[in-house]
């Protein structure tokens, strides 16, 4: 498979990497940012929505700072999985992804932004004009989606990324760059549901780091998601739990699902609803039935989505369950 | 038509032949049995034969066979000095690229090259016009172009390519081709392929089936089928279905083809069969095999992927013939996926009976398989997901009706175990569910019901040696089987399954092996002492240029390192059929021992002439020569070697092997046939998450049967891989076609191989039955290791959880439905209190225990007995043992075609005998 040549630019530093970029926004230029490059060049290769410029943020050496509040989105997600100030549950995230030799090349801010994926449009580019192309990359034919018929106006491809519901538990604020200046947010608003625009990221826009508040650190938290293979697989479902434990007091408990819906999702409403009346075993149940409820996959991954609906029960279960007993 | 009609068979030896003991090889001196005394003492005395002796034991010199030997070539692929199809770069090369359809099945109104023939750097473009003749690996089924003549098949179909400066240029030549489709309808589920159709996939003229999209049908009845189901104390019915997998081979497809100046081309490609590729160049690009030369580079895995001659081969061919430069195509996955030839999707019903005495009264087996677009091997298939069972047990009737259809999709062809996984997954789950339904162990079952060594089966093979017995047994102890089987706790289980597989097919594909053998090997050796192996025989990794060597290294008294194989080229190689149906140990190493017994000879009658010892009392120690009964009269090897050479120079020999006259006369008696067979069996143990469905497969012990392991490491190497494959099969891969027909997941994240995550602890057994005819007592180990590993998972899930797998893979969505549906047949909502199997023995289970007992006196006194009965299927339902049992009685049925009665109430695959093939209709449309 050979990619489609780009332009590959190299900048020293942030600044230098956001002025580059505000030259390709102002001349109505595209071009895609790269970190580890282990989601980019791979979808390059099959000629998913390539740019003729590539800017790396390899060399940018201020994304890569990491504390146990602060990570740089050019962290390696293996360094965040080794490293012993990380909080426990990003830890288990992080470990958790893909592969070693993967986790050594791909970032933290890359994970976060990990492209949606769906069967129908990661696919050769000779395969995709056999099916008359998919609305996530229509090649300019105005196709409609392929999983939900008759309908262009919202991409459903599945957002498959490891970290954001474990930072999401975590009450994790995201910080967000560009030559227009900064600004940050909550993670959980950072998702925008849509398979193709996925976040709020402008164009000329980056995600410099990550900062979790200093109280997260208290936080029990745990992470279960489901794959066919234990190493290289994408999670089908991924379900992160996080609590805050007094005694026997429970509060501040947030739970997170990924791998299931267009975007990664934290479920405020169903936990408030068990939360007051809290009562161990039973809530669990009560919760991970209405998780599952809420929760609405679609058939455009290996696994069939009713089953991947039932499985977000028992996963959430599980890491309920499982902070229980820590 | 006729029964007798039908019987023309096996040209090879009309009518019946008398059931003689092997190892006869034919006329060869070298063949009759020797005595013990043959045995050098000086190489560790007698040899310890608790299997019998063997012919081959004289040539034993205790150097090489046996020993735990690296294979040969793996520091080459270590170091990465291999050189695989794509590491073949000629100066001046031109970069291939394939155009492919895009269309399921469509009809070519119109091809225009003309601006991509403009465009800068492409130096030249074949469509189909430019090479019309068909080719394929079968004889009978060539049906395959190098590019598509009017009709493309499937998505990813091949119709035009282009030979560019680079990759870059050929891949926009691709976009400028402008092709004009008639559409057509297009058939995906196998079932459709069964019925009438306005457009048939393939025409066969006179041969084909009513209308259909039938490739090939099989009828077979043997034995007491009326009899069985009255008979049957406990049946077994399921109805299977297995998805498509494929090879998954490391190195995807890639071939360099060059002309030179002489006009000789010149095929570099990872090849498992070059021969056959050989022969279909010949055909299509209408030269004669002189004037080619196929040169097999490493291959980088092929199970089978890589035996058909292939479209892309004669493509490069072709482009560089157009070019007059070195053309180099390479595949990316995809393509690797779009050719396929892997495990054919099935659907099968397996129907098992027992009587009350335990026996395997009756088995009917109906296999509709998916051959894609293309027959590549499908007509073997067809037959060996039938006959393929028929063994290691004795049984009372067989009824298989099979069937392989079209379907527009990549070719299904040979993979690993060919033909025999499937429906040996299904056998073997329904021996599991038998014993269920008798109460007794399923490992007693089976060992109360082998047949003997030195037997005959239901259609007629021929068993020589068999290990089954002994399989079965190590496993038993080796996985503590008493203590555990039926005993542990829920989610948690073992399973046992068994294999049987050819050892090299009996029937080479080209000719008749009356007038040719199957594998030739030609030796040379001169002053230096080394000795050069010329042999076709492909090593695809599985190591047979180690084995050869070692063979000859072993009847010379000769390290590895003085051995050098030269297998690559067919210029220089004798013709080989190549690296399938696991014939190459067996055969290539028979015709190697037969080559090196010549040079023995002399090196020996040098030495009788130098020392003047009476030469039937010389022996070959490590390069030395000497009287066994005074070792200090003797000559070095080198000695011995100048000494022959005086006359002449440099020693060369040539052997072969052939299969000798074997089988029954009906119609497709031949196949399935084979001069022996290995054994395997299997206990697996798995662990089944309730609540999630997921299964992991924690330890197997697997014993495997190969008559002897010339080479323990390798075998132990085929055995571990073939677990690994097999279990890809049963946990997570498939080829998965949507909704619009295409295929869904053509690349390795998506098509799910196991990882060494996934790997369980897998303990080799190797069981050695010294089979009689093979090379040194050696019979195949490289797919027969595979069948078991699929039922003996299924058996284990059941055990553990209580579900009846039915449908491969058992992804955990799949296992997670059958979880439920059990939940509610035992009308519970949590999965964790499901009930699991018991066993609770029946009196069967001591009649069973005890006839095994005898057995397994009866069959070693019959292979260690030079005079022994012939035993023919049936004598365990009461039939004398020395005659066929349809010689005995008219209820015993030989029948390959289906009554008028079945055709009217038919199965799946069997209501293809509904279509009257187009020459018997009348109107020989």
């Amino acid at each position: 498979m050979k990619m489609p040549p780009f332009e590959l630019l190299m900048p020293t530093s942030l600044e230098q990497a956001l002025e580059l970029a505000d030259g390709f926004v102002a001349a109505g230029e595209e071009f895609d940012w790269i970190a580890g490059g282990t989601d980019l060049i791979p979808n390059y290769k099959w000629h998913l929505n390539p740019k003729a410029n590539v800017i790396s943020l390899a060399k940018v050496a201020e994304m890569s700072e990491l504390s146990s509040t602060h990570i740089g989105g050019m962290v390696r997600l293996h360094d965040l999985s080794e490293s012993e100030i990380t909080h426990p549950l990003l830890k288990d995230a992080a470990g958790s992804i893909a592969s070693v030799m993967i986790r050594r090349s791909g970032t933290v801010g890359g994970n976060i932004c990990l492209d949606t994926r769906c069967y129908w449009f990661n696919q050769s580019e000779d395969w995709r004009e056999s099916i008359e192309w998919c609305h996530k990359c229509e090649c300019g034919t105005d196709a409609d989606c392929r999983v939900i018929a008759n309908q262009n106006t919202l991409c459903v491809a599945t957002y498959q990324a490891d970290l954001a519901p474990a930072l999401l538990c975590l009450n994790a604020t995201i910080h967000l760059a560009s030559s227009k200046g900064k600004r940050e947010m909550l993670l959980s608003n950072f998702f925008e549901l849509d398979g193709m625009t996925r976040n709020v990221l402008q164009p000329g826009e980056l995600v410099t780091h990550i900062t979790l508040p200093p109280e997260s650190s208290e936080l029990i938290g745990c992470y279960h998601k489901l794959t066919l293979r234990e190493s290289w697989d994408f999670p089908e479902a991924g379900i992160a739990a996080a609590w805050k434990l007094n005694g026997k007091e429970i509060s501040a408990l947030k739970v997170a699902s990924t791998g299931l819906e267009s975007i990664p999702r934290v479920h405020d409403e169903e936990v408030a609803a068990v939360l007051p009346d809290w009562s161990g075993k039973e809530s669990i149940e009560i919760l991970s039935e209405a998780l599952r409820k809420s929760i609405k996959p679609v058939n455009n991954t290996g696994l069939k989505p009713n089953y991947r609906r039932k499985m977000v029960k028992v996963l959430a279960r599980r890491c309920l369950n499982q902070i229980m007993h820590k | 038509m006729t029964d007798e009609e039908e019987m023309v068979g096996y040209k090879q030896q009309p009518g019946k032949i008398p059931f003689s003991r092997p190892g006869s090889g034919g006329k060869d001196q070298f063949s009759a049995l020797q005595d013990d005394e043959m045995i050098p003492e000086g190489q560790g005395g007698k040899l310890s034969q608790p299997w019998g002796k063997h012919r081959h034991d004289e040539l034993v010199t205790s150097t090489s066979i046996g020993n735990r030997t690296p294979l040969i070539d793996g520091c080459y692929k270590v170091t990465g000095q291999a050189k695989y199809g794509d590491d073949i770069r000629l100066s001046n090369e031109l970069i291939g690229k394939i155009l492919r359809s895009p269309h399921h099945f469509a009809r070519i109104k119109s091809i225009d090259t003309s601006a991509a023939e403009a465009l800068d750097g492409v130096i030249a473009i074949a469509t189909g016009a430019d090479a019309s003749n068909t080719f394929g690996v079968l004889p009978v089924t060539k049906d395959e172009h190098a590019l598509a003549v009017s009709l493309v098949r499937h998505v990813g179909d091949l119709v035009a390519a282009v030979a560019a400066e680079d990759e870059a240029t050929a891949l926009q030549a691709l976009q400028l081709i402008e092709v004009e489709y008639e559409i057509l309808d297009s058939i995906h589920d196998m079932k459709d392929g069964l019925e009438d159709s306005e457009n048939p996939i393939h025409d066969r003229g006179k041969y084909h089936i009513g209308e259909a999209n039938i490739q090939k049908r099989v009828f077979q009845e043997f034995g007491e089928v009326e009899k069985m189901i009255d008979n049957a104390e406990a049946s077994h019915h399921s109805n299977w279905i297995f998805g498509g997998v494929n090879h998954g081979f490391t190195e995807p497809h890639a071939t360099v083809a060059n002309w030179d100046p002489r006009g000789r081309l010149t095929v570099y490609t990872p090849q498992q069969v070059p021969h056959y590729l050989h022969r279909s160049l010949a055909d299509v690009l209408e030269i004669p095999m002189h004037q080619i030369n196929v040169y097999r580079t490493f291959v980088g895995g092929g199970f089978g992927g890589k035996s058909d001659p292939f479209p892309h081969e004669m493509c490069a061919a072709i482009l560089a013939r157009k070019s007059g430069r070195p053309v180099r195509i390479t595949f990316d996955r995809e393509e690797v996926f779009l050719t396929n030839r892997g495990r054919h999707p099935s659907h099968i019903e397996m129907n098992l009976h027992a009587d009350s005495q335990g026996r395997l009264c009756g088995v009917e087996t109906d296999a509709l398989i998916d051959g894609g677009a293309f027959a590549s091997f499908g007509h073997v298939t067809t037959y060996y997901n039938g006959v393929l069972h028929t063994a290691p047990y004795e049984i009372g009737a067989f009824h298989y009706t099979g069937a392989r259809v079209w379907t527009n999709k990549p070719a299904s062809g040979a993979m690993r175990g060919h033909g025999a996984v499937n429906s040996r997954c299904a056998f073997e789950v329904g021996l599991d569910d038998l014993s269920d339904k008798l109460q007794v162990d399923p490992m007693t079952f089976r060992l109360a019901n082998l047949l003997p060594p030195l037997s005959a089966t239901i259609t007629g093979f021929r068993i020589t040696s068999t290990g089954m017995r002994e399989c079965l047994e190590k496993v038993r102890k080796a996985s503590n089987w008493d203590d555990r089987f039926r005993k542990l706790p829920l989610g948690h289980g073992i399973g046992v399954g068994c294999g049987f597989f050819i050892s090299g097919s009996g029937l080479p594909i080209h000719w008749d092996p009356n007038k040719f053998p199957h594998a030739t090997v030609h030796l040379k050796i001169d002053m230096d002492g080394g000795v050069t192996i010329h042999t076709g025989a492909a090593d695809i990794g599985q190591g047979s240029d180690t084995v050869v060597a070692q063979s000859v290294a072993e009847v010379l008294g000769l390290p590895l390192d003085m051995i050098r194989v030269r297998s690559q080229e067919t210029d220089t190689a004798p013709v080989d059929l190549g690296s399938y149906s696991s014939r190459v140990t067996f055969m290539n190493a028979n015709a190697a021992i037969s080559a090196s017994m010549k040079i023995r000879q002399e090196l020996l009658d040098a030495t009788a002439d130098i020392t003047g010892a009476d030469p039937a009392k010389l022996v070959i120690g490590d390069r030395r020569i000497y009287d066994k009964r005074d070792p200090a009269v003797g000559v070095s090897y080198l000695e011995a070697l100048h000494k022959a050479q005086e006359e002449r120079g440099a020693l060369v020999a040539s052997g072969a092997y052939r299969t000798p006259p074997m089988g029954r006369a009906h119609k497709g008696a031949a196949a399935g046939l084979a001069p022996a067979y290995s054994f395997s069996a299997y206990v697996a143990e798995v662990k089944v998450d309730v609540e999630t469905g997921q299964t992991s497969v924690i330890n197997v012990w697997a014993a495997h049967d190969c008559g002897k392991a010339l080479n323990p490491l390798a075998v132990e190497g085929q055995i571990i891989g073939s677990c690994h494959m097999g279990l890809g099969q049963v946990l997570s891969e498939e080829m998965v076609y949507g909704r619009t027909g295409h295929l869904l997941n053509g690349n390795l994240l998506d098509y799910k191989i196991p990882t060494v995550h996934e790997m369980p602890k897998v303990f080799p057994i190797i069981v050695e039955s010294n089979d009689p005819e093979g090379p040194f007592g050696a019979k195949e180990a490289g797919e027969g290791p595979l069948l078991p590993i699929l039922p003996a998972v299924c058996n284990a899930v059941y055990d553990a959880i209580g579900v009846r797998v039915d449908e491969l893979p058992i992804t955990p969505d799949r296992m997670h439905r059958n979880i439920e549906k059990l939940c509610r047949a035992q009308g519970i909502s949590d999965s964790l209190e499901l009930e699991t199997p018991t066993l609770k023995l029946s009196p069967l289970q001591e009649l069973l225990a005890n006839r095994a007992e005898e057995h397994e006196k009866r069959d070693i006194a019959r292979r260690n007995n030079d005079d022994i009965e012939p035993y023919h299927n049936g004598a365990l339902f009461g039939f004398t043992a020395t005659l066929p049992a349809d010689e005995q009685s008219e209820d015993w049925k030989v029948s390959v075609i289906p009554s008028q009665e079945y055709i009217d109430n038919p199965r799946l695959a069997g209501s293809a005998w509904k279509h009257i093939e187009r020459r018997h209709r009348g109107d020989d449309a």
